[in-house]
Formats: structure tokens, sequence, C-alpha cells
């Protein structure tokens, strides 16, 4: 394997990427299982079942979050992990704000 | 199997660096997490036996809520009503309240005497395990941020790094797991035992980890989260919302009585125990009955019971936590019910206890491993003198493990005594366990891990071994005040503490071996005084 091919250390911009990049596609993530996952927004719920969805969809933000935090080093470079982590992120807020908007 | 090493080599870093940073915080947290699991018979024995007032027969309760909510108007506002043994009939706040952190609550509890006369008594609420509850929280650092203690996000950071560390670890433990993960090997050194016991500790209790790591952040950021997801949702509501309650003010007159509430709720909750029935806002517009219901039996939400949420006088039920057939819990009511359960530990009664004490303990010892494991890995192999950093560290490990294990050893010893005083025993609770912990910090940086863990481990031993001698001062002279146990979970603290003082005396001999006679180049080793003079005076 050349030089080239192994994992940056790239500490610095790799934790930045998860702790917020990983944020926002966690949300995003979350956020359209909220829409169109079982139960969703556009179901007619009764207001405890909606409490209880409400719920389990914000408990889901943290595990998924904290497995891209534990995974971003994965990525060779700090660059790599903010470009892919990053257009996740815009890509599944941007799925949620259309959804927002039509549904 | 087989990882890439540079893959390998990142995951061994990254599991050292949030290992050390987040290793003492957690350490305190489990620790006193540990012994929360039995906070109701913390306070049990810490409360004396005349401090709850004489439970009433079966039928008797209405009688007493009758009378007291026609007397003290504070009880419209929040009143208890309990059926457990030991536990007085009816209590309500009269200085602060059941939620947050407060210090100087005083609870009005009140019974009926043998004439059935109303007799009621105002009394401090004795919170030791509210210190040990806060200890878990917050690691004991002090101040407030937001609506919550500082520690409390101060843990959630070290939470996210304990996540990535137990991800780390499994990494890195991966290629070596088959063939070492059952192995202790004590002949090849301390520091392999260490490593191995770490390992096996760590893999072992491995889904437990996870999911404390993932709870404590969802209860440190849940507002952050809650905060994203209103983004996400847009004008949809979060919870409830959408229909209008009808604003109707109730007669007190009307409250059903106390047996039907119970009722309702068991035909709602079949497998359930009526614990206690929280009545609030009476007279308001949205009157509401938290009913306490426990079972073995099943997962619980709250660290002790599961809630049924009802008007009082209409019995509606508006939510609840148990998932039942009459409930819409449904699956994703049952999943969150389960990660609050599995955070308790409040399941499985009091077996359930016993396992997560065990677990709780058992995370500690991998906190406090692991930064072992670091110091032996940094040490100079060469040389008698070791780093800075080095001693630092063995310095800090020490003085916060033996401090807060001595703090809270230390509030426990003067517990009893300190109830004696007329003070707000709350506040005593923290002036004991500061000094203790300080003190300790201080003494072991001034002599040095090594030499300062023999002191710190017979200083321990001595306060654990005073719980128990108190008990027995307290039969030998009554007249002092202070009270022996009176029941089997009283007792069960102070074998817990004899427990404690045996385990640390084990302990206390493998360090005195390892500081006096172990090898020279390590941060642990001394010379011991007394050995090193008559080797001078001999030549």
């Amino acid at each position: 394997m050349s030089h080239t091919d192994k994992i940056q250390p790239h500490w610095w911009s790799k934790t930045l990427a998860g702790v917020f990049a990983g944020f926002f596609l966690a949300l995003g993530l979350v956020g359209i299982f909220a829409w169109v996952g079982p139960t969703g927004l556009t179901e007619h719920i009764t207001p405890e079942q909606r409490s209880w969805k409400t719920q389990f969809n914000m408990w889901m933000i943290t595990p998924l979050w904290c497995l891209i935090l534990s995974f971003v080093y994965m990525f060779k470079t700090g660059k790599q992990a903010w470009l892919y982590l990053g257009s996740g992120a815009v890509l599944s807020i941007a799925i949620v704000y259309a959804l927002r908007s039509y549904l | 199997m087989k990882i890439r090493s540079d893959i390998l080599r990142t995951y061994q870093s990254l599991h050292t660096w949030t290992g050390i940073t987040a290793g003492l915080l957690l350490f305190i947290g489990f620790f006193a997490g540990a012994l929360t699991m039995f906070s109701s018979a913390i306070n049990d024995w810490a409360t004396p036996p005349e401090y709850q007032l004489s439970q009433v027969k079966a039928g008797d309760h209405d009688v007493l809520l009758q009378q007291v909510l026609s007397s003290s108007p504070e009880a419209l506002k929040g009143v208890t009503i309990s059926f457990e043994e030991g536990s007085s009939p009816i209590s309500w706040y009269g200085h602060g309240s059941a939620r947050g952190f407060s210090m100087d609550d005083q609870v009005w509890h009140a019974t009926l005497n043998e004439q059935g006369d109303m007799i009621t008594e105002l009394r401090h609420v004795n919170e030791l395990s509210m210190l040990v509850d806060y200890l878990h929280r917050s690691a004991g650092i002090m101040g407030e941020l937001g609506h919550d203690q500082a520690g409390v996000y101060v843990l959630g950071i070290a939470a996210f790094l304990y996540f990535i560390a137990l991800v780390s670890g499994v990494i890195f433990l991966l290629p070596s797991l088959v063939k070492s993960f059952f192995a202790l090997r004590k002949e090849k050194g301390a520091n392999r035992f260490w490593l191995d016991s770490h390992n096996l500790v760590g893999i072992a209790s491995l889904p437990f980890h996870i999911i404390i790591a993932v709870t404590v952040i969802v209860f440190s950021f849940h507002d952050l989260f809650y905060g994203g997801l209103s983004q996400v949702y847009g004008d949809k509501p979060m919870f409830g919302g959408g229909e209008k309650h009808e604003e109707v003010r109730y007669e007190l007159k009307d409250l059903p009585s106390l047996d039907e509430i119970k009722q309702a709720t068991l035909t709602y909750a079949p497998d359930y125990e009526v614990k206690s029935i929280s009545l609030s806002r009476l007279t308001t517009e949205h009157p509401s009955a938290t009913v306490m219901i426990i079972s073995d039996r099943t997962l619980m939400r709250g660290p002790h019971n599961d809630y049924v949420f009802m008007n009082p006088f209409t019995m509606e039920i508006n939510s609840s936590s148990v998932t039942t057939d009459a409930g819409q819990q449904g699956v994703w009511g049952a999943i969150v019910t389960s990660f609050f359960g599995l955070h308790f530990g409040s399941y499985g009664g009091e077996l359930g206890r016993w396992l997560y004490f065990v677990m709780g303990l058992g995370g500690a010892f991998l906190f406090y491993s692991g930064n072992l494991i670091w110091l032996e890995k940094r040490r100079r192999k060469q040389t008698v003198e070791q780093s800075r950093s080095s001693h630092f560290m063995a310095n800090l490990t020490i003085g916060v493990t033996l401090g807060c294990a001595i703090g809270l050893a230390g509030v426990f010893a003067s517990s009893k005594w300190l109830s004696l005083g007329d003070w707000n025993i709350n506040i005593a609770y923290m002036w004991v366990y500061y000094t203790l912990f300080l003190s300790t910090m201080v003494s072991a940086f001034i002599l040095g891990a090594a030499r300062f863990s023999i002191l710190g481990l017979k200083l321990f031993i001595a306060l654990c071994v005073a719980v128990p001698l108190n008990s027995l001062v307290a039969i030998v002279i009554p007249s002092i005040g202070i009270w022996a146990p009176d029941s089997i979970a009283d007792l069960g603290i102070e074998l817990g503490s004899i427990g404690f003082a045996l385990a640390a005396f084990y302990a206390l001999r493998r360090a005195k071996k390892r500081v006096y006679q172990g090898e020279e180049n390590s941060i642990w080793y001394c010379p011991n005084i007394n050995k090193h003079q008559k080797t001078v005076s001999l030549a």
C-alpha cells in the first residue's frame, strides 16, 4: 500500500466534519424518516401516538450521530470527510425541506 | 479477523485520547450511578425510623385526603398519596418541589392517629440519595447552565467521547479478540493483567455501555435535538396539539375516591400494583393525577416505576409509560420506554438492580483500568525517573477515583451524626463530600500517587468500617440519638459498606506490594521509608 492510500490522521477536520456535518446528516435522515416513514407526519394519528413517535424520532438522532462520529476517521482525508458528510447533510436537509413544503 | 494496520493505528490513538479525557468523569458517574440503584434503600437508611409517619389502614386514605385538602391549601397544588408500607400515607411540599435539584425542600407528612384525627409534621427532606444522584449526573461539577447543572452537559460531551472510545476499542481489539478474550494473564506482569481484564469487562458489558452512552447524550442534549426536530417538522405539531381541551373547572367534592382511581388504573394496566398517586392542580382547569405503578415483570420507564397520567375527575387517561392493549404507545412508545428502562435498570426488580449495580461498578473499573494501562504504556522502562505528565496523570487518576470514593464513604459514615445537628443536612452532605474530595486531590498531588494510594485506601477502609460501627454505637448507647438498621434493605447498605471495605483491603495489599517491592522503574514504586532507613543504618 502506498503512502497516499493510507488513512491520514487529520484529527481536527475529521472531528469537525463528524460534529457539524454529522449532526445535520443525522437530523436530515431522521427528518426523512419522520415524514415518510411509518406513523409519519402526514398520517392521521392521535396526539398520544404523535407524542411517542416524536420522542422516538428524537432518540434516533443520537445513535446515528454517534455512529457517524465514530466512523468519520475511516475517511482517508479530512477533506473527503467534509465532502461526503457535507453533501450528505445538504442533500438530506434539502429533501426534508422539500417534504415540508409539498406534503 | 484482519484489519488494515492504518485503521488499527487510527482507532488505537482515538481510543487512547477519548478514553483518557473522558475516563475520570465517567468513573464518578458510574461509581455514583451504581449506588443510585439502591437510592430508596439509601434514603430509608439515612432517615430516622420515626421520620415517616405511620401508614393508615387500607380504606382510610380517602378520609385523610379530605382532611388534608380542606385544611391545607398548599396541598391543592400537589399532594402525594402513598400506599407503600414504611412511608407516610400523605405528603406534600411545604417548600420546594419534587422537580429539580434543591437542597432545602421541606415536606409535610400527614397521618391519622388512633382516634382518627389528622396529625401533620413539616420535615426537611433528607436527600442522601439526591447527593449520590447529583454526583451520578454531574460528576460533582458545580454550577448551573440553563435549567440544568453544568456538569450534566459536561458528562453529555464525555458520553460522546465514551461512545467513540467503545467503537474504537472494539475495532482495534477485533484482530486479537478471539484468542485473548477470556485470557487473564496474571503471570505476564501487572500491565498484561490490567489490559486483559479491561478488555474482558469492556467486551462482556458492551451492550450495556452502548445503551448508557446513547441515553446519557439524550438526557443531556434533548433540548437541542427537539429544537432541531421542530425545524424538520415545520408547522406539524410535535406533541399533542390539534384538539382543544374543554375548559372545565371541577368541584373538589366531585373527586372520585382513591379506590376508583386505583381501579381505573388497574383496568388500564392490569399486571401492575399501585405504589402512589400524586394529585396536582386540583382546583385549576388542568387537574392531573399521576399514578405510579410498579411491576417486576416488565421494563419500566422511570427509575422505580411506570406512570399513568389521568384527569382525576373524569378518570380519563391522557398518557402512560405502560405499553398495554388499552394504550396507544405502539412500537415507538415501547422502544422509547426501553431506552429509559435500560438506563435506569428498572426491570427485573431486585435482581435487575443488583445486576446494574455490578455492571455500574464494572464500568467504573473499566475507566480506572484504562487510565492505569495508559500510565503503564508511557512509563520509561529503563529509569527510575518518570516523566512529569506520567506523574500528573497518575496523581489525577488516584486523586479523582479515591477522592470520589472517600467523599461518598465519608458522607455515609457521617450521615447519621450529621442528622443530630440543627442544620440543613443536605448542605452538610455537600460540605463533607467536597472537603474530602478536594483534600484527597491535594494530598494525592503532594504525596504522589504511589504513596497516597496506600494512605487513601486506608482512609477509605476506615470510613467504610465506620458505617456498621455507627450502628453498634447506636445499639450500645441509644441515648445519643443515632439509630441502627431496622430493615433488610438498611442492613444491606451496611453489608455493602463492609463489602467495599474488604475490596479496598485487597487492593491495599496489592498496592503495598507494588509500591514497596514492585519494579523500580515505575511510577508506582516508592522506596519503603523504614526499610530504607534500616539499610542505611546497617551500612
